[in-house]
C-alpha cells in the first residue's frame, strides 16, 4: 500500500512540473488583458498625500493631475506653453476695476459632474451630483485653511479677503472649542465669505485679487484649484475604517482612481462620468485630440488624422505598479512589459550612442523623446558680501564676470550627465516666454584670456590678493556632502583655479547649509530652480530686490539688489506677452549678464523611452500627466512582448534530467535491498 | 617653516629615539630581531607606506611651470614631495582612461599624456596612483593621531579604575558601559555632526568611540598586577601610587600597548572608510575613493580601477599591519614565549 502511494505521489509531482515547464512564461500581468488598452508603467515611492490642497510633487500629480478637474489646462502640443479652456468656457481676461483690485471671471461648463462615489450616497442620497463653482471656492478655503498646511498659501493670499478669511477661521477657532468639531463645510460658512471669490451664478466663478497677477491662471491649472466635493471631504475623514481623502480622491476628470494599493499598484481607469465624455460637450479644447502643434510635431507623428479631432482619452486603464529599484524597473520595460522608461545612469551608454538612440533599440522599436525642462541650475555669488558682492563694487564685477568666464558647462555635461541638459545664458529656461535660442552672454563663453584679463582689471593680478600676496581665497559653500556632489563641487574649483583664485569648498549638511545662509554667512553657493509655471516672472522674481534672503527672507539667496532691474520686474510682472516684454526681459537679462550675481550653467534635459506601441506621446517638462492623448497599439505589443521574452528552456529540461539521473541510484538500491 | 615639516622632523626624531632605545634594550632588541625574521615582508610593507607618509608631508613652495600649468594656484602653495612626483598640477585629462591608455574611455579622444597612468584616471581626469598615495598620509594620520587620543585615554581610565578600585572604578566602569552600549556607528555620525568635518574632528570622533575597550583590558591587567608581590611590597615600603604606577604597572603594559596600537590602527581605517561611504570621512581618503566609484562598477562597460586603487591600497595597508601585529602579539606575550621554550 505504502509503495503505490509514494509512487503515484511522485508521479503528480513530475505531472505538475510539466505543466509549469509548458505554461512558463515571465508576464506579470493577466493574460486576458493582453489586447486591452491598458498603460503599463510605474512609481517608485506612493506618494504622501493626494488631497489636491496639499500634493505638490511630481509623484502625486500623475494620479491627481488626471483625477481632479481643473478650470484651464495646457495646450498639449503647442510651445511656449499655452493656457486652454476646460472646466472654464473660456480663459478669462483680467478685468482693472476702480480700486486696482484686478477682477478674473471663470464661466463653469454646465452639466458636468463629479464621478460617482460612495461619500455622495452616504451624505446626500444620490450617486453624484453637478459641479459647481462653490466647490471651487470651497476648495480655496481648504488651501486657506492653517490646518490643512496647504504650501502655496502666499499664492493665493493675492486675492482680496484671503489672509481675513484665514484670520476670521483661526479667530472662530480659538474662541469657540465646540467650533473645530462641527462639519468642516459649516464651520467654513461661518468663518464667512472670502470677498475676492464670489458665484454670482452657480456656474460662474469671479476671483478678484488686490494687485494685478496675471500669472494667477497658470494655478488654475493645478488641482489646489479643483472643485473638491465638501462630501468627500466630511465623507474621507479617516474614521471609523473610512480611507482619509489624502488617499481616497473623489473627483471628476478623464480618469478615476479605480484601486490605490501604495504598497503594490495604483489603477487609474476611464471615468465615464467626465464632462469631457458627455454629448454636450464633446469637442470642446481638451476633449478632442488637438489639431495644431509646434513645428515637428507632425513628422514625429503627433498630428496623425487617425487621431486629429478624435474623442479623448483612448486608454482604457493605466496601471502603475510599485518598482523600489531602477535597475529591475529597466528591465521590464526591456522586455515590454512597461512602456516607457527614463534611461538609468548604469545602462547610458549601451542605450544612447553618440546623442542617439542605439541600433537594438531603434530594431525593438523605441523611440527617444527628449525634453528640456523649465528649470536652471546656477551658482550664485551672495551680493552681501564685502568680496564678491556690491560692496566690492567695479572690482567684485570684474572678478564675478571672470569667474563666469572659466566654468565650462559643455565639459560639465560631458563628466557629469552624459552630455545631457541646455546651456543656460540666462535665468529664463526653454519654453518660457523670453527666452532666445539665439542669446548668447557674453559672459557665458569660456575665455581664460579674458578671465584673466577681468581679474587683473579687478586687482588681482594672476589672482593673487596683493594686500596678502597670495591667491585670492573665497569659499564654495555647498549643501552636497555625497561624493558625486563633491566632485561637481571640485569640477567648479578646478576651473577657478586655472586662473589663479584658490576656493575652498565647505561641504555642510541641509541644517548648517541654511544656517549658513541665514546668518549670511557664504560666499559662493549652487542652486536650482523648478519652475511652478512657464512664466519668465517665476525665474526672474529670484534677483529682484523684495525677494532678498537677507531682507525678507524670499528665495533671492544670491541678495542681489539693482534699482534699474527692480523697475523692468516690475513693469514686466504684469504684461501680456507682447514685444514690449520681450524687451524688457532683453534689458533684464543684459542687467544679469553684466552684473553676474549668478553663473547661470543648464536647464536639465530628460531623455524618456518609450516603445513603439505608444502612440501621440510628447514629453512636457512640467509634472502635468497627459495620459488622456496617448494611444497604445495592444496587438503590437503582444506580439513583441512574445518575441522578446522567449523562455530558454533548455537549462529547465538539463536540470530535470539530472534530478532524475541523481535519483536512479537510489531507486535502484531501493529495490535491490527489498529483494 | 611649514607645520608639517615641523612635524615630519619631530616624527623622524622620535623614530629614531625609538631605535636607539630599541637597540640599546636588550628584551626590546630581540623582539625586534625576531619580529624582523617573522615577517620580513609586511614590515618592509608598513615601512614603505610610512616613507610615503612621510614624503606627502615635506613640502615646499615653488617649482611649477607657469606656461604649462592648469592650476595657477598650485604654483603659490607649498608643494609635498608626493606632489612634484606626479605633478597632477600638468599631468591631468578631461576624464576617464582605463590603465595605460593612450585614449580617453568615452568618446575615444587622444589623452594629453597618453599611457602614462598605470591606475588610469578618475571622473574629474585626475592620475589615480596619485591619489591612492595621497590616501596613505590620510590613512596614517587617522589611524596613529587617533590611536594617540585613545591609549593615552584608554591607559589613563583603564589603570586608575583597576588601581584605586572602589567608587572610581564604579564610575569608570559606568562610563565604559555607557559607551559600549550606543551603537559605534551612531554614535560617530553624531559625533561628527556635532564637531563638523574635518580631519582632527573624525579623529576625536574615533578616539571617544574607541578607547573603551583597550581601557577594559587595561583595567582587568591592572586589577591583576596590583595583587602581586613586587607592588604589595613596594606598598608595604610606603611608595607612593603614582611611583608604583609609572614603575610596575605601566612597563607591564606595555605589551598589551603596542598590540592593541597595531590592531586599533587597522580597525580605524577601516571606519574612516565607513564614515566615507556615509559622506562625513576625511577629504582625499580612500573611503571616499571607493564611495566615488561605487556608481562606476554598475556602468556598463565597467569602470573598475578608481575601486580597486583605493581598495589595494586599503587592503594591503591593513594586512601587513595586521600581519605585523600578530607576530608582535605573538613575540611580547609571556605565554607563547613560554610555549616556544
Amino acid at each position: 500500500m505504502t509503495k503505490s502511494i509514494s509512487r503515484s505521489s511522485l508521479w503528480v509531482v513530475i505531472g505538475v512540473a510539466l505543466a509549469f515547464l509548458t505554461a512558463c512564461d515571465n508576464n506579470p500581468y493577466t493574460p486576458d488583458d493582453s489586447s486591452k488598452k491598458i498603460l503599463y508603467t510605474w512609481f517608485r515611492e506612493a506618494p504622501k498625500t493626494l488631497d489636491p490642497a496639499v500634493a505638490y510633487t511630481t509623484s502625486s500629480h500623475q494620479f491627481t493631475g488626471v483625477i481632479y478637474p481643473s478650470m484651464l489646462e495646457y495646450h498639449y502640443l503647442k510651445r511656449p506653453y499655452q493656457l486652454t479652456p476646460s472646466l472654464a468656457k473660456s480663459v478669462p481676461a483680467p478685468e482693472v476695476l476702480p480700486n486696482g483690485y484686478v477682477r478674473y471671471r471663470f464661466d463653469m461648463r454646465e452639466g458636468a459632474m463629479f464621478e460617482k462615489d460612495l461619500c455622495f450616497e452616504e451624505l446626500a442620497g444620490v450617486e453624484h451630483r453637478e459641479i459647481v463653482a462653490s466647490d471651487v471656492v470651497f476648495q480655496l478655503k481648504r488651501v486657506a485653511d492653517p490646518a490643512i498646511n496647504s504650501p502655496v498659501v502666499s499664492v493665493f493670499s493675492k486675492i482680496a479677503g484671503f489672509d481675513e478669511f484665514i484670520k476670521a477661521l483661526t479667530e472662530a477657532r480659538a474662541a469657540d472649542p465646540d467650533f473645530s468639531s462641527r462639519r468642516i463645510d459649516q464651520q467654513y460658512k461661518e468663518a464667512g465669505d472670502i470677498e475676492g471669490l464670489k458665484t454670482p451664478t452657480p456656474h460662474t466663478l469671479e476671483v478678484t485679487l488686490k494687485e494685478p497677477y496675471p500669472q494667477i491662471l497658470y494655478w488654475f491649472t493645478m488641482q489646489f484649484t479643483s472643485p473638491v466635493p465638501w462630501e468627500a471631504v466630511v465623507y474621507y475623514d479617516g474614521q471609523d475604517g473610512r480611507d482619509h481623502l489624502r488617499d481616497h480622491p473623489v473627483g471628476g476628470g478623464p480618469y478615476r482612481m479605480a484601486s490605490y494599493n501604495k504598497q503594490f499598484r495604483v489603477v487609474l481607469e476611464r471615468n465615464p462620468d467626465w464632462w469631457g465624455a458627455s454629448p454636450a460637450h464633446r469637442g470642446a479644447p481638451g476633449t478632442v485630440y488637438p489639431s495644431e502643434g509646434e513645428p515637428g510635431d507632425k513628422e514625429r507623428g503627433r498630428l496623425d488624422p487617425k487621431y486629429v479631432g478624435q474623442p479623448v482619452p483612448f486608454i482604457d486603464r493605466v496601471e502603475f505598479r510599485r518598482e523600489k529599484e531602477a535597475i529591475p524597473s529597466f528591465g521590464k520595460f526591456l522586455q515590454g512589459y512597461f512602456d516607457l522608461s527614463g534611461i538609468i545612469q548604469e545602462s547610458f551608454d549601451q542605450v544612447i550612442k553618440n546623442d542617439q538612440l542605439s541600433e537594438e533599440m531603434v530594431e525593438q522599436g523605441v523611440r527617444l523623446e527628449k525634453s528640456v525642462s523649465p528649470d536652471v541650475f546656477y551658482i550664485g555669488f551672495n551680493m552681501d558680501d564685502p568680496m564678491v558682492g556690491h560692496a566690492a563694487g567695479e572690482r567684485g564685477r570684474k572678478l564675478r564676470q571672470a569667474m563666469s568666464l572659466v566654468v565650462d558647462v559643455e565639459e560639465f555635461k560631458r563628466v557629469f550627465t552624459n552630455g545631457r541638459g541646455v546651456p543656460a545664458q540666462s535665468p529664463v529656461p526653454p519654453g518660457v516666454f523670453g527666452y532666445e535660442e539665439d542669446y548668447q552672454n557674453p559672459f557665458r563663453v569660456v575665455d581664460k584670456e579674458k578671465a584673466k584679463k577681468k581679474l587683473e582689471e579687478a586687482g588681482y593680478p594672476g589672482g593673487v590678493d596683493p594686500e596678502t600676496g597670495q591667491p585670492l581665497r573665497l569659499t564654495f559653500d555647498t549643501a552636497d556632502t555625497t561624493s558625486r556632489g563633491l566632485l561637481q563641487s571640485q569640477f567648479y574649483v578646478r576651473a577657478w583655479r586655472t586662473i589663479g583664485i584658490d576656493v575652498e569648498i565647505k561641504a555642510t549638511n541641509y541644517n548648517q547649509f541654511q544656517e549658513k545662509v541665514r546668518n549670511g554667512a557664504y560666499q559662493i553657493f549652487n542652486w536650482g530652480w523648478v519652475a511652478d509655471y512657464p512664466d519668465a516672472e517665476n525665474f526672474l522674481f529670484l534677483l529682484e530686490s523684495g525677494q532678498a534672503r537677507s531682507v525678507s527672507d524670499g528665495p533671492n539667496t544670491a541678495n542681489f539688489q539693482y534699482a534699474r532691474y527692480d523697475a523692468l520686474f516690475k513693469q514686466m510682472k504684469t504684461r501680456a506677452n507682447d514685444e514690449t516684454r520681450l524687451e524688457i526681459i532683453r534689458e533684464m537679462k543684459d542687467i544679469l549678464a553684466e552684473e553676474r550675481p549668478w553663473i547661470e550653467l543648464f536647464s536639465r534635459e530628460n531623455y524618456a523611452l518609450y516603445h513603439g506601441w505608444m502612440q501621440n506621446v510628447k514629453p512636457f517638462g512640467m509634472s502635468v500627466p497627459f495620459y488622456k492623448y496617448w494611444d497604445i497599439d495592444p496587438d503590437l505589443r503582444t506580439e513583441n512582448r512574445a518575441a522578446w521574452n522567449r523562455p530558454v528552456l533548455w537549462p529547465v529540461y538539463v536540470l530535470v534530467a539530472l534530478f532524475f539521473a541523481i535519483l536512479v541510484p537510489g531507486i535502484r538500491t531501493f529495490y535491490r535491498e527489498r529483494q | 617653516m611649514l607645520l608639517s615639516n615641523l612635524l615630519v622632523v619631530v616624527i623622524l626624531m622620535l623614530f629614531a629615539g625609538l631605535v636607539y632605545y630599541v637597540r640599546t634594550n636588550r628584551l626590546w632588541r630581540e623582539s625586534a630581531q625576531s619580529l624582523w625574521k617573522r615577517r620580513p615582508i609586511a614590515v618592509t610593507v608598513v615601512g614603505l607606506y610610512f616613507v610615503v607618509g612621510i614624503l606627502d608631508s615635506v613640502a615646499w613652495v615653488g617649482g611649477v611651470d607657469l606656461s604649462k600649468t592648469q592650476d595657477v594656484v598650485a604654483a603659490s602653495k607649498p608643494r609635498t614631495i608626493i606632489d612634484r612626483m606626479f605633478s597632477p598640477e600638468t599631468r591631468s585629462e578631461r576624464s576617464y582612461s582605463a590603465p595605460f591608455a593612450s585614449k580617453e574611455f568615452y568618446g575615444g579622444a587622444d589623452l594629453t599624456h597618453p599611457g602614462s597612468y598605470w591606475l588610469g584616471t578618475d571622473r574629474l581626469g585626475r592620475d589615480v596612483l596619485y591619489l591612492a598615495f595621497k590616501g596613505v598620509k590620510v590613512a596614517l594620520l587617522v589611524g596613529g593621531l587617533t590611536s594617540l587620543i585613545v591609549i593615552p585615554l584608554a591607559l589613563f581610565f583603564g589603570v586608575s579604575a583597576g588601581y584605586f578600585g572602589g567608587r572610581l572604578d564604579d564610575a569608570v566602569f559606568f562610563v565604559m558601559s555607557t559607551l559600549a552600549a550606543i551603537p559605534g556607528i551612531l554614535l560617530l555620525i553624531a559625533l561628527i555632526t556635532a564637531l563638523g568635518k574635518g580631519t582632527l574632528q573624525v579623529c576625536v570622533a574615533l578616539g571617544v568611540t574607541g578607547w573603551v575597550s583597550f581601557a577594559r583590558l587595561a583595567r582587568a591587567e591592572t586589577l591583576k598586577l596590583r595583587e602581586s608581590d613586587y607592588v604589595q611590597a613596594a606598598r608595604a615600603l610606603g611608595v607612593s601610587d603614582v611611583t608604583i604606577i609609572m614603575r610596575h604597572i605601566l612597563p607591564n603594559l606595555s605589551h598589551l600597548m603596542v598590540i592593541t596600537f597595531a590592531l586599533l590602527f587597522t580597525a580605524l581605517v577601516l571606519s574612516e572608510t565607513i564614515l566615507a561611504y556615509l559622506g562625513i570621512g576625511v577629504d582625499g581618503s580612500w573611503g571616499q575613493m571607493i564611495d566615488q566609484a561605487r556608481d562606476e562598477l554598475s556602468r556598463d562597460p565597467i569602470i573598475w580601477w578608481n575601486l580597486f586603487g583605493a581598495s589595494m591600497a586599503l587592503f594591503i595597508l591593513v594586512l601587513s599591519v595586521n600581519l605585523v601585529g600578530d607576530a608582535v602579539r605573538d613575540i611580547l606575550d609571556p605565554r607563547t614565549l613560554r610555549e616556544r621554550e
